[in-house]
């Protein structure tokens, strides 16, 4: 009796460690945890729609930016360049008009004013830290975690593409003048502006 | 009396050679990282020890094993051999933060080298990849690849750690506005290429009509693609990795492999060397993170790219 007593309890003891050893959390809990307070959508709005307006007279022109990048590239991404992280990938802030040559599923072909160079606006794929980082406005240590800037970057690009690209999208046309900002993209170590991708900031038809 | 004078005198005598000695030594700093079973952990333990040592300091590398308790040993070892700055890459971004406030209780300055530690002020500097900007840029080119649909599965990394989160948001943040792509299964391997191929295996026997695979890092892509290889389907199934490791490389040049996010191991642990010593030089202003650009490697761009890095 003694015995059975004195095992049963062990098993209780076994039992109950063991239970308060493992515990499960399904994976969608792991990623719900990580979820902070900050409001970036809110942010974002009044980055778009406030800040950046504000600043668009600092943006470099593509085309001074395309020829800057000839003559001396280290100097035009010293100069007109910013990112948050450290590493090669830099952002520029742009601006420029041209006239619409073609329209697809992904992209607005614009031929600029001043320099008649082929350029590209994303319109669909319009994702990354490109216009969170091109205006050097957004400052690493003003957040205390990488998840609000993350946050930040997602709700930027959200409202471009529902809000800014849709109502273009649906009148623009061939032969239509357009004036646009945005970010630009590029790795220093090896920068290739045969592809470059426009993430726009504002798009605009002129009559 | 004149016994003790000269008792004092010899006391004295002894003290200042032994000072003198002590300051001809150099002064030491530890790099503990996670483990050393896989070579991106290597080359990243590595340089941080090669930098330290060329900054003029004694150093010693602790493999953690995967093991927070391995990791506590590892760090009480040091403060008790008088380490004076410690470089490291943590086990568990939570259960690595006890150790880390231990060795600031201390008086010895961390700096965290790739992977964080959920606490805002515990470290000193915390020198990371961006996980979740690389995982955006993987995201977009998986996207462009698979032509906007098909079926695809998800490897993660350890669950304890944020890259394997930051990666994975990173990587739905774009996969998922397109709702021709849909993921069939989304499991752990750990970071580990075994435990990839027999995860793999195993999906591949419930879901054999897949078109992608995003793995966490670059060992569970290497898994991953053995899986698909004995199952016949290599050539089929696009497989995205992150790292940047050397078989990798090779892997995608000879078409094996899709794309990889190119992390930079050499930055991340020289920055923090470099922090270390001027810590030690008496600067205390560092900023708490600093995230480090994710570059992804293609087809088109494999030849601007080494292992760990690219070409200069």
């Amino acid at each position: 009796m003694n015995k059975k007593l004195k095992y049963g309890l062990w098993l209780v003891i076994v039992l109950f460690v063991g239970y308060n050893s493992v515990y499960f959390k399904k994976l969608d809990s792991m990623k719900a945890s990580s979820a902070g307070n900050f409001n970036a959508a809110a942010y974002a709005k009044t980055y778009v729609y406030n800040k950046l307006p504000a600043i668009a007279g600092k943006a470099v022109s593509v085309d001074q930016l395309l020829s800057g990048l000839a003559a001396n590239p280290q100097k035009t991404f010293d100069t007109y360049s910013n990112a948050l992280d450290i590493g090669s990938v830099r952002f520029f802030w742009v601006k420029g008009s041209g006239t619409v040559t073609k329209i697809d599923d992904t992209y607005i072909y614009l031929l600029t004013d001043s320099a008649h160079t082929l350029v590209k606006i994303a319109t669909e794929f319009v994702f990354g830290n490109a216009l969170r980082d091109a205006s050097g406005l957004v400052h690493i240590n003003d957040f205390g975690s990488t998840t609000d800037l993350n946050n930040i970057s997602a709700e930027i690009n959200k409202l471009i593409r529902n809000e800014v690209i849709p109502p273009l999208k649906a009148k623009a046309k061939k032969g239509d003048h357009l004036t646009f900002t945005g970010a630009i993209e590029l790795n220093s170590s090896h920068p290739d502006v045969s592809n470059l991708e426009i993430m726009p900031a504002s798009l605009k038809i002129i009559p | 009396m004149k016994k003790i004078q000269v008792f004092i005198l010899l006391m004295l005598v002894f003290t200042a050679c032994k000072n003198q000695a002590g300051n001809n030594q150099p002064k030491k700093i530890a790099i503990v990282v996670s483990t050393l079973n896989n070579p991106w952990f290597v080359f990243l333990a590595q340089t941080a020890a090669a930098k330290a040592k060329s900054l003029g300091y004694e150093t010693r590398i602790f493999d953690s094993q995967n093991n927070t308790a391995l990791e506590t040993d590892h760090f009480e070892n040091a403060i008790a051999s008088g380490y004076k700055a410690i470089l490291f890459n943590p086990t568990d971004a939570n259960g690595s933060v006890v150790n880390v406030n231990k060795a600031k209780a201390a008086g010895v300055p961390v700096f965290c080298m790739d992977r964080e530690v959920n606490a805002a002020n515990a470290a000193t500097s915390q020198i990371l990849s961006d996980s979740y900007s690389g995982s955006v840029d993987a995201g977009k080119y998986f996207v462009q690849t698979l032509h906007k649909k098909g079926n695809y599965v998800e490897l993660l990394g350890l669950v304890s750690d944020n890259n394997t989160w930051n990666r994975s948001r990173g990587f739905h943040s774009v996969v998922d506005y397109y709702p021709g792509l849909k993921m069939l299964a989304q499991q752990s391997a750990d970071f580990d290429q075994n435990k990839a191929m027999e995860v793999m295996e195993s999906i591949l026997q419930a879901h054999p009509d897949i078109d992608g695979v995003f793995c966490g890092n670059d060992a569970m892509a290497l898994g991953a693609y053995q899986a698909l290889l004995a199952a016949g389907k290599a050539g089929k199934v696009k497989v995205f990795g992150f790292d940047g490791a050397a078989d990798v490389i090779q892997s995608i040049k000879a078409g094996k492999i899709t794309a990889t996010g190119m992390q930079f191991p050499q930055i991340m642990a020289q920055t923090a060397a470099i922090y270390a010593d001027e810590y030690l030089k008496g600067k205390r202003d560092f900023p708490k993170k600093i995230p480090v650009s994710v570059e992804l490697v293609t087809p088109q761009n494999i030849n601007d790219y080494i292992a760990f890095g690219k070409k200069n």
